[in-house]
């Protein structure tokens, strides 16, 4: 058996070292590329959405690997992620290949069931101590993996060129997947807090910009997978804005696999509360939280909000429908962004950059306002 | 009190019920006209571009909503157990809060039978509370909500049409005529079938898709009467509950949302159906639950080697593209009506057969 997974941003360093610790044979597929979509988009319904004909060309891609095993979490709905993973096998059936499938959920609601497959999953050999103790260490890493997210976000506005925050990412990275101890974790976060320091003491004029407070908020896959919202995040660091997102993996991770029992990086317990007046029922997928994440970063004075889904996404669709009352009520822009398999990054580069320009508009006349400058006019 | 009921997207399926269940506590339920031109722009006037066809024309619906107390709006989660609906109608009302006319109050409730019926009682006894009325009297009136909405599902799938069927409750929950017309006798009497008028040299037609299309005659463009006109017609309500959950077996893992449940276990029926010669699948554009359901059904249409046609409609859909469709589809059954079925169901093979006719 060797198992594979679909990609979803930096999600596979979190299984890999997750499968690593358990000694779980296992592919990761190489990541989303043009080609992947390509090979998801020939095999996947037309009117299916973006994650799943991701998905596919992930799998299709590690079965050249000798992949033959998916794990997948699943779910009960309403949102069609749920039903991915029998969809998926029915698909990957049709074009020749026979995957196995080990759906992460309790089937029927039996918690037992859940059991079984995980033990399934990770061999007689390991003992449930031994599992636990597994998923607890991966855990910790999702969270130093945000952490790294983050102080990326913070760093790319002031940094000198793109390049400079690319290449400590991507170095932060590559000391993360190699660091099994939580030692060797927490160390990766310190080089990366060094270096960023030893950057700007370099050109401490990157301290003086106060850059433009942008939320990026949305479905969670195209939250956390670039190649699916053409790098959003990055585009607004590089335009100059310091990103944050409502959703990070540990957060996600924290609330659904241990049912809020951790609360991760970024805890998305707050945002049912806060979603409460516009939105009072979960709607499936992520509706409520960007619901919920709209008003906690109206409310912490951000300068505008980007949603970003992939197209017909439900669950985003009711959300991006109560989103202009929030817009109205707080008084903060909110741009929703969709994309699916034909989104150009130039479309979406100039559309980033008139958001920008017209947020940074919008802040010059509330300086000019208070200084009394357009009032003399008015 | 009289509520506004728009008659669009759950109207189609649970209409009855609320119809039944208000008129108990003495509340008046009216619904808006069928759809019609007006109600469509508004619809997509008003409504966000990237929602479906069926919640544009919802928003429609509601701004033609006159002379009543409230729209009356509830939240229904799951209608079944271990289901949902989609999370468009999970959303309602606050999804289409923003497109209300001003001063138009909402009425709503949550139903969910995913928690089980303890939990629905629980909602409506709290929400007759808020009206005055007391547990006994909601719960009867629950009672009698479900005995229609019964009723209703038992006209549906004995094959009464829908126009046919929801004209009786219509007009009983808007004159109060109930007794005269007397559900109960008639039951009794039997249900009287409409004559059989099935022609054994006209093909057999399956319907496939969400009540809310297939019966939505505006949308789509009279669909079920331009197909009764050439073939007898089978639809997704003609199907019982238990043949339905019969075919999820089939596969490893039940759908969760009830319509696509209903929609795959009666095509799964009909394509094992001798008797039947095509499905149609009548889906809108961004259909997410269709997305699936479609690609489970397509599949199993092409082993079975049953024509399968899909139809998916928007707000642009023509009238000439549609006949054409479905003109060229009925050829194609005659076709292998005459031809005892050597004629391929799908592409592939089609340029061989073809050449030795």
């Amino acid at each position: 058996m060797k198992v594979t997974f679909p990609h979803m941003g930096n999600a596979w360093i979190i299984i890999q070292a997750l499968f690593e610790s358990l000694g779980v044979e296992f592919v990761v597929a190489p990541f989303n590329s043009k080609q992947s979509l390509n090979i998801g988009t020939k095999l996947a319904p037309e009117s299916a959405c973006l994650p799943l004909k991701l998905n596919l060309g992930n799998y299709v891609e590690a079965a050249k690997l000798g992949a033959d095993t998916v794990a997948i979490t699943a779910g009960t709905g309403p949102c069609r992620f749920g039903y991915y993973g029998e969809s998926e096998r029915l698909l990957l059936q049709d074009a020749g290949l026979n995957y196995e499938f080990i759906l992460l959920e309790p089937p029927e609601g039996r918690l037992l069931g859940l059991a079984e497959r995980i033990r399934y999953l990770a061999g007689r050999k390991n003992s449930w101590a031994k599992i636990v103790r597994a998923v607890q260490f991966a855990y910790r890493k999702s969270v130093v993996m945000d952490r790294i997210e983050i102080l990326i976000h913070g760093f790319r506005p002031r940094a000198q060129n793109p390049h400079e925050a690319d290449q400590l990412y991507e170095e932060a990275k590559r000391r993360l997947v190699l660091a099994m101890t939580d030692e060797g974790i927490q160390g990766v976060v310190r080089w990366l807090q060094a270096r960023i320091q030893e950057k700007q003491a370099q050109h401490p004029e990157g301290l003086e910009i106060e850059p433009l407070n942008i939320a990026v908020i949305g479905e969670i896959y195209t939250l956390l997978e670039p190649f699916s919202c053409c790098e959003v995040e990055k585009e607004l660091g590089n335009l100059g804005a310091m990103v944050d997102r409502s959703i990070y993996l540990s957060g996600w991770v924290g609330q659904h696999v241990f049912q809020g029992l951790a609360q991760g990086y970024r805890p998305l317990k707050p945002y049912y509360r806060l979603a409460k007046p516009y939105l009072n029922h979960f709607v499936g997928g992520h509706g409520i939280e960007t619901i919920g994440s709209a008003v906690h970063f109206a409310r912490q004075g951000y300068d505008g909000i980007l949603q970003i889904l992939p197209l017909g996404c439900m669950p985003e669709i009711v959300a991006s429908s109560i989103l202009p009352r929030i817009q109205e009520d707080y008084k903060i822009p909110i741009m929703t962004l969709t994309f699916d398999e034909h989104t150009g990054q130039a479309g979406i580069q100039t559309r980033l950059e008139a958001f920008v320009d017209l947020l940074e508009r919008s802040r010059h006349r509330e300086e000019a306002n208070r200084g009394g400058l357009i009032h003399a006019h008015t | 009190m009289k509520l506004g009921y728009p008659r669009a997207l759950t109207y189609y399926d649970y209409y009855p019920f609320w119809a039944g269940f208000l008129r108990e506590l003495d509340i008046e339920l009216v619904s808006t006209p069928p759809t019609n031109r007006e109600i469509m722009e508004i619809g997509l006037k008003k409504a966000p571009a990237e929602t479906c066809l069926p919640i544009k024309i919802l928003i429609g619906h509601l701004n033609v909503l006159s002379d009543v107390d409230a729209v009356f709006l509830p939240r229904l989660i799951s209608m079944e157990e271990n289901t949902y609906l989609c999370p468009k109608v999970l959303g309602i009302p606050e999804s289409v809060m923003g497109t209300i006319p001003a001063g138009l109050e909402v009425v709503t409730m949550d139903i969910n039978w995913r928690a089980g019926a303890h939990h629905v009682h629980k909602n409506l006894i709290q929400w007759g509370k808020c009206l005055g009325k007391s547990k006994h009297q909601v719960l009867q009136a629950f009672n009698e909500g479900q005995r229609w909405l019964q009723t209703y599902y038992e006209m549906r799938n004995k094959g009464w049409s829908f126009d046919e069927s929801m004209e009786s409750f219509e007009n009983i929950a808007e004159t109060g005529k109930f007794k005269d017309l007397g559900l109960i006798p008639r039951q009794s009497a039997g249900i009287e079938l409409p004559q059989d008028v099935e022609d054994e040299h006209r093909p057999t037609i399956a319907l496939l898709g969400h009540s809310y299309l297939t019966n939505e005659s505006y949308a789509n463009l009279n669909l079920i009467s331009k197909l009764a006109e050439k073939a007898n017609l089978r639809v997704v309500e003609n199907v019982n509950h238990r043949a339905t959950m019969e075919k999820q077996k089939r596969l490893k893992k039940d759908i969760f949302w009830s319509h696509a449940r209903a929609i795959y276990g009666a095509g799964e029926s009909y394509l094992d159906d001798p008797e039947v010669d095509g499905v149609i699948y009548l889906s809108c554009f961004g259909c997410g639950t269709d997305s699936l359901t479609n690609d489970l059904l397509a599949r199993r249409a092409k082993v079975e080697q049953k024509p399968y046609l899909v139809i998916t409609l928007d707000e642009h859909t023509g009238e000439a593209g549609l006949i054409t469709r479905l003109e060229a589809f009925l050829d194609m059954l005659e076709r292998r009506i005459r031809h005892e079925s050597h004629l391929p169901a799908h592409g592939k093979c089609l340029d061989y057969h073809s050449s030795s006719i």
